[in-house]
């Protein structure tokens, strides 16, 4: 525990000492403030933060990689991954450490957009009940992508590699989940079966439910562990550099 | 306090340690010497617990470090080559960092960093970011963040590198401060070094441990031979050197107008041959220029290990 936290709280100086974290926080608010004028922020609308979590979930897809794809890869390169895998803590405390730090920045990145919020109880009466299923949403989703993206980092040395591994292979999930799979093409028997494990699969989809304030325990389940997995495999991906 | 047993490391079909026996003991500096690429730097990161050994194991104060390196790990201060760093941090910073990561308690991270800082003469620039920092500072930096855990064992990879000459001699004195009573070990391809610094060396060339022991006992080594280097103008004198008894060899560079330069070998055990030398080429009728015998150095030694270790058809 202690390994992990002091792991994160530099990684977390690292954030605030690096131009990147404020540019990307200055970029999705600007968007955020100005969807929630031009969509939320109206008479007659319902007090929702639908349209600022539906944009949250899929801009994470691109923003979260660009978060991560500085943690292994800059140590790799630089060297300094040497000093950390020989300090008397596990691998994994490193992974962890690190995956801590860049939800942390994540929350931080969040944390404004609860001006909205106050808006609405001023001039609404918001449904706290939806709004927090879609904030938990919008993190269990960037709580994926900064897992997948962490192992990535954990594979290359360079970051624009490891940012591009992570957004492709969210790409392909999406293409894949949304009917590029022929599954047509397959023996009769077996499309069904193929039809509802694609379906499970679909990350936008449980996202869908987060946002309209749907809350499944199954979507939390297939976060939390898709999460717990990435990180494992990252743990491991780096545990590996010991023995090749 | 180190004990490596059939020591073993491969990358893919490359040996880079081949089943290297050592022991260290306790209190020793010990010089890791040999030419670049003969498995110094791969040898200490299977001690720090970097690298896993392929074959073989390696034990720091007891600890296997397949099985429980951690237990090792906080034993030893390592500085890897090039001084690794995170360079957007404040020296002071980054030390309460390495000294919170090796589990020094909160109330004495403190005095600890202090002393560390102290001891690389870093005071000064404690709150400058280390990019800001020159090569030589960073070094120290580094060397401190090694420090700052009071690490019996201090295994310092190429630690003067890079540096320019007074800097060299500065972390030199640090180390010979540092010795005292802790086990340190530094690798290095630089023979002054060893000579100045280390109580031990272990000389490795192509993956293996080709020689180790003091520094005298080393010497005593290349002594086998002696080696007396000639000037004279007797183009005749290598016959009638080669007479003289307990004489090896007699090899002789292009001449440089009527003086010709010879190396004389003396045979293993054979007693000071200058004398005799010089007697034999007066007798020709020559005259000398020069006649002196070369001390037996530590250089000869690793030349001559190099030599023999390499390749077939590579060397020269």
């Amino acid at each position: 525990m202690r390994a992990v936290a002091t792991i994160a709280g530099r990684e977390m100086r690292a954030y605030f000492l690096s131009p990147g974290g404020y540019v990307i926080g200055a970029l999705y608010l600007l968007v955020n403030g100005w969807l929630f004028v031009r969509y939320v922020f109206n008479p007659g609308e319902v007090a929702t933060l639908r349209p600022i979590f539906s944009f949250s979930m899929m801009a994470f897809m691109l923003i979260c990689p660009a978060v991560t794809m500085r943690v292994v890869s800059e140590e790799l390169r630089l060297g300094t991954i040497e000093t950390l895998l020989t300090a008397p803590i596990r691998t994994a405390d490193i992974i962890i450490g690190k995956y801590a730090a860049s939800l942390g920045f994540l929350v931080l990145l969040l944390a404004p957009t609860l001006v909205f919020v106050i808006a609405l109880e001023i001039y609404g009466r918001p449904d706290y009940g939806e709004l927090l299923c879609g904030y938990l949403g919008v993190l269990l989703a960037g709580s994926v992508f900064l897992a997948s993206g962490i192992l990535a980092s954990t594979l290359t040395s360079s970051q624009v590699v490891a940012y591009l591994i992570t957004v492709f292979f969210w790409i392909i999930v999406l293409l894949a989940t949304k009917g590029v799979l022929q599954t047509d093409l397959l023996p009769v028997a077996w499309q069904a079966r193929v039809d509802d494990f694609v379906i499970a699969a679909d990350p936008e989809l449980r996202l869908r439910d987060f946002a309209i304030g749907l809350f499944d325990s199954g979507n939390f389940i297939y976060f939390g562990s898709l999460t717990i997995v990435l990180l494992i495999a990252a743990a491991r991906s780096l545990e590996t550099r010991r023995w090749s | 306090m180190i004990t490596a047993q059939r020591l073993t490391r491969k990358f893919g079909r490359f040996l880079a340690v081949d089943a290297v026996d050592f022991e260290i003991p306790r209190g020793q500096v010990v010089g890791f010497l040999g030419p670049n690429g003969a498995g110094k730097t791969t040898t200490l990161r299977m001690i720090c617990g970097y690298l896993r050994p392929t074959a073989g194991s390696v034990h720091v104060d007891g600890h296997d470090m397949a099985v429980s390196p951690r237990r090792g790990q906080r034993l030893i201060g390592y500085l890897p080559e090039s001084a690794p760093v995170y360079a957007e941090m404040r020296v002071q910073e980054y030390l309460a960092f390495r000294a919170r990561l090796f589990g020094v308690p909160r109330a004495a991270r403190r005095k600890a960093i202090d002393r560390a800082m102290g001891q690389c003469s870093l005071v000064d620039v404690r709150r400058r970011p280390i990019h800001q920092l020159s090569k030589g500072y960073r070094q120290r930096v580094g060397l401190a963040a090694a420090l700052v855990h009071e690490p019996p064992i201090l295994v310092l990879d190429e630690p003067t590198s890079g540096l320019d000459p007074t800097q060299v001699r500065q972390v030199r004195a640090l180390i010979r401060e540092l010795a005292g009573s802790r086990t340190i070990l530094l690798s290095t391809h630089n023979l002054a070094e060893v000579e100045l610094t280390c109580d031990r060396i272990l000389m490795f060339a192509r993956g293996r441990l080709r020689a180790s022991g003091t520094i005298d006992e080393l010497r005593g080594a290349a002594a086998g031979e002696s080696r007396y280097i000639v000037e004279c103008d007797a183009a005749d004198a290598t016959a009638a050197l080669k007479a003289i008894p307990g004489v090896g060899r007699v090899e002789s560079a292009a001449p440089d107008g009527a003086w010709y330069r010879l190396t004389v070998i003396g045979e293993n055990g054979a007693q000071d041959l200058r004398e005799a030398i010089a007697r034999v080429i007066l007798k020709t009728g020559g005259s000398v220029r020069e006649l002196h015998r070369e001390a037996p150095t530590l250089e000869r030694l690793f030349v001559r290990i190099v030599e023999e270790t390499e390749p077939e058809g590579a060397a020269g």
